[in-house]
């Protein structure tokens, strides 16, 4: 089934046109990746579809359904979920309070929605830290809890913002298997993330952008061997040296 | 206090035995200049209580919410004189008239950021009093411009909420001050009163947690003002007199933002205690030092409230709230 | 004639709002922060001009060398020992909201003392200008002059400002840091010191005003509530951080008032006022000349 279809979605900021005519289409159950240069426009189209920003013009199709011009909550409330490249924890208030938030959208009772939150921070390893303050965590618990926020609102569709940037090895590791854990449970994922290792290990398909407009969409294996790809990443010189 | 994840119920004993020695003081103690300082105590508490729910919940700064008593007054006082209407029915059309008058001004101004919002809000306040001081009639209603309206005298009369003896009216606004509480535990403990708390700790994750903030300030906003102008009426009803400055009052309006302020915005104790706190020092260097020392409580409180902004900006409760929860912890600890 | 006065002296008395707004604007603009004592410090340039006055007689321009130097130093101590220690106390917060509360407990503090000192008095005092008037015409159009000379004096103020802000290292230094502090902190200068420097010219100005305002006003401990909301409606009114915006925004409610007072009580003028504050404030919050506020 096609979950989310983005039909030559364009943004401009005053004269720079960050996301030009993009296309793509995402299956659901599957782990999509969008891939790009800094400053390609891939959080750009997130905050596009999760409505953040207003498309300049193009469409933004969810479950059959145009959600184009839907504000960030009524986004969220029909099944999309995000996460912010720059984490924003509530700070002065407990891990559980935070994810509580989430746990409101689904149900009105307050048992229920800190129940699901419990249920979550089990889930993404946080649980332990439920008490402590949002200012107080470290940057790997942030992304945690950003994750765990969004995971209570019982989101069809999660998009995950370089969820990994600023994290050590290890703790790459540990969201790689939380992703998975999440995408087992039926949740589709579209992520953007610049450490290729993860992305391309996780993803079933993924979507090369640069200056805003795809260059690539495919399998990991033939984005890794892309010539487009390598010139956008790299440089002319690179594509000779081949892969 | 804010209760923590273990509903405990010995975390309900304090607030319901504080309850209950209030109700029982005026019994003990009949002095009635104690009683008038009293029914004043409760009077702040349930105004900053009702302030609390959208300057405190809401994270906005509402510097001229006077303006909302200043509609429960007039509106309960004026179906009183014309219609002779009882101000217990008189007070509910005010505040949902005054629900209205928050919605109205609530929706170009809650948009706006802090520091604006504050200034429209006495701008609006101002606006209204001016207005209300330069209308000696409307619709063939007399007003009376700045001279106000006095309430006709009904001498002790339930039906007509006037009372000879000041502890009827202490207990009217206890009363008013426990639903009030009440209420805000209520809206702390729930989806809204969460909502509200992420929109104002950071709008754009609310939002996309499907939080819709506007929505919830606005809402936040009605009930408060819709509580306020109760007070208000309250307020006409004890004194039996009001006019546009004295009820439409900016240094009050000011006076019950930094009293909650001081106390703790957005949490429920807070307002209450800084009330019990600081209007009685202030009364009581007002009526003593008063004379001879003009607008000590005023210096008082201006220190009081740059002290409490430079050592502890979100209210003294915060450290009494440890040090209670720190008590009643070990209290539990002892029993099991 | 007596519209045409009414405007001189809208226009008059309009640029000494637009003076006390210039300090607010140049405080708003600098630090982000609203400071609500404006108005008693403008109260407290008033005193000490009187006393000075008073006591050594001397003329009140001449005064503005002792007067504003005092002001600048009370601004500075103010920032640096009240309003600073409060801006960090409230870090994690995203609206600096405990330095209103700290502003307005200190006009609280201010306007009380002065109570408690000088009592409910409305004191005015007599200088070699006071009731001196321009005539034109054979008494066709009078002019006050001290009122005149509070015009010149602004304008000349405001240039000495313009230039000061334009020209100056320190001054650039000013206008970086209202732009973007952190930029300006990585370009070596001390943002701290830049805030104390900046209260402290907002508060010099509003010494400015209330020297030139002496001569021809009252004072009384609360005459600042006045001035205070006036200058916060123009500094919205011009827009955030402009000084053309400060002098053209007190100009417009200068003019309102006096020639509104012709034709309403000064209660509707009062309103009229805040209809317009609230008008600008909802359709175009960045003022006349204000740009784009981001938060």
């Amino acid at each position: 089934m096609k979950l989310l279809e983005i039909d030559r979605l364009t943004k401009d900021f005053g004269g720079l046109r960050a996301v030009d005519r993009l296309d793509l289409t995402i299956e659901a159950g599957m782990i999509f990746g969008l891939i790009g240069p800094n400053g390609a426009g891939k959080s750009t189209a997130f905050n596009c579809i999760a409505g953040l920003y207003s498309a300049t013009s193009g469409r933004v199709v969810y479950k059959g359904d145009e959600i184009t011009s839907l504000k960030p909550y009524d986004v969220c409330r029909r099944g999309i979920a995000r996460t912010f490249q720059l984490v924003k924890p509530f700070p002065t208030k407990s891990v559980l309070k935070n994810v509580t938030v989430g746990g409101f959208l689904r149900s009105k009772n307050r048992d229920e929605a800190e129940e699901k939150a419990l249920e979550v921070l089990e889930f993404v390893g946080l649980i332990d830290k439920k008490d402590v303050l949002g200012k107080s965590l470290t940057i790997a618990d942030r992304k945690r809890l950003e994750l765990a926020r969004s995971l209570a609102t019982d989101p069809t569709l999660l998009l995950l913002d370089e969820v990994m940037a600023g994290l050590r090895p290890a703790e790459v590791e540990q969201v790689i298997t939380i992703i998975r854990k999440i995408n087992e449970r039926g949740i589709t994922i579209f992520l953007i993330e610049h450490i290729m290792q993860a992305i391309m290990s996780l993803s079933d398909l993924i979507v090369v952008i640069h200056y805003g407009k795809k260059i690539a969409e495919g399998k990991p294996e033939e984005i890794a061997s892309n010539e487009q790809v390598i010139k956008a990443y790299l440089g002319e010189e690179y594509v000779l040296a081949g892969t | 206090m804010e209760n923590k994840g273990k509903r405990n119920p010995i975390r309900i004993v304090p607030p319901v035995l504080c309850i209950l020695v209030l109700i029982v003081i005026p019994v003990f103690f009949r002095n009635p200049s104690f009683l008038q300082l009293m029914v004043l105590v409760l009077l702040y508490a349930y105004l900053t209580t009702s302030w609390n729910l959208v300057g405190g919940f809401a994270g906005v700064l509402p510097l001229g919410h006077t303006l909302f008593a200043g509609i429960g007054a007039y509106t309960s006082t004026l179906l009183f004189i014309e219609l002779g209407l009882t101000p217990w029915i008189g007070m509910f059309v005010g505040a949902f008239l005054a629900m209205i008058a928050g919605l109205l001004i609530g929706l170009p101004t809650l948009k706006l950021r802090g520091a604006y919002f504050a200034l429209a809000s006495i701008a609006f306040l101002e606006g209204l009093r001016v207005v209300t001081e330069n209308t000696k009639e409307i619709f063939g209603v007399k007003v009376n411009g700045p001279q106000g309206l006095l309430l006709p005298l009904k001498g002790d009369s339930l039906y007509y909420f006037q009372f000879d003896n000041k502890i009827w009216y202490y207990y009217v606004i206890l009363f008013m001050t426990a639903v009030v509480l009440y209420i805000t535990y209520k809206v702390s403990v729930s989806r809204l009163g969460y909502y509200l708390m992420a929109g104002g700790e950071d709008k754009e994750a609310a939002e996309a947690l499907g939080v819709n903030v506007f929505r919830c300030k606005i809402i936040a906003m009605m009930m408060s003002t819709f509580l306020t102008a109760l007070g208000g009426t309250f307020y006409a009803q004890l004194v039996r007199y009001i006019y546009p400055k004295g009820i439409m009052n900016l240094e009050f309006a000011f006076e019950i933002a930094f009293i909650a302020i001081v106390g703790g915005r957005g949490t429920i104790a807070g307002p209450v205690l800084g009330s019990f706190l600081l209007v009685p020092v202030a009364e009581l260097t007002r009526l003593y030092l008063g004379g001879s020392y003009l607008g000590i409580h005023l210096v008082m409180y201006g220190i009081v409230l740059m002290l409490v902004m430079i050592f502890q900006p979100r209210g003294i409760t915060e450290p009494l709230a440890r040090i209670y929860n720190n008590i009643l912890d070990r209290f539990e600890g002892a029993r099991s | 004639m007596y519209l045409l006065e009414a405007i001189i002296s809208g226009v008059t008395m309009g640029s000494i709002y637009g003076l006390t707004a210039l300090g607010l604007t140049l405080i708003f603009g600098v630090m982000k922060v609203i400071n609500f004592a404006h108005g008693s410090f403008l109260m407290v340039a008033m005193f000490v001009t009187y006393w000075l006055i008073k006591l050594t007689g001397v003329d009140p321009y001449i005064g503005l060398f002792v007067v504003v130097p005092v002001l600048f130093f009370l601004g500075f101590l103010t920032q640096r020992f009240l309003i600073y220690p409060a801006f960090k106390a409230e870090k994690d917060v995203r609206e600096p909201i405990s330095v209103i509360l700290l502003t307005s407990g200190l006009w609280i503090f201010l306007d009380a003392m002065a109570l408690l000192l000088f009592g409910a008095f409305y004191r005015t005092v007599k200088t070699s200008h006071s009731g001196k008037t321009l005539i034109f015409g054979d008494g066709d159009l009078i002019i006050n002059k001290p009122r005149l000379y509070g015009l010149i004096i602004t304008l000349l103020t405001s240039l000495i400002l313009w230039l000061f802000l334009k020209k100056t290292r320190t001054g650039r230094a000013i206008r970086a840091v209202e732009q973007d502090r952190d930029a300006a902190r990585l370009m070596g200068i001390d943002s701290e010191f830049i805030y104390d420097l900046a209260f402290g010219v907002g508060i010099a100005l509003v010494g400015v005003a209330g020297v030139v305002l002496m001569p021809f006003y009252y004072v009384h401990p609360t005459v600042g509530v006045v001035f205070d909301i006036r200058a916060f409606i123009i500094v919205v009114l011009g827009g955030l951080g402009s000084i053309p915006g400060a002098l053209i925004g007190g100009i417009i409610i200068g003019v309102v008032e006096s020639v509104g007072a012709q034709f309403m009580t000064a209660t509707w003028t009062e309103g009229l006022i805040y209809l317009i504050f609230l008008l600008v404030l909802f359709f175009k919050p960045s003022g006349l000349f204000g740009y784009k506020q981001e938060w």
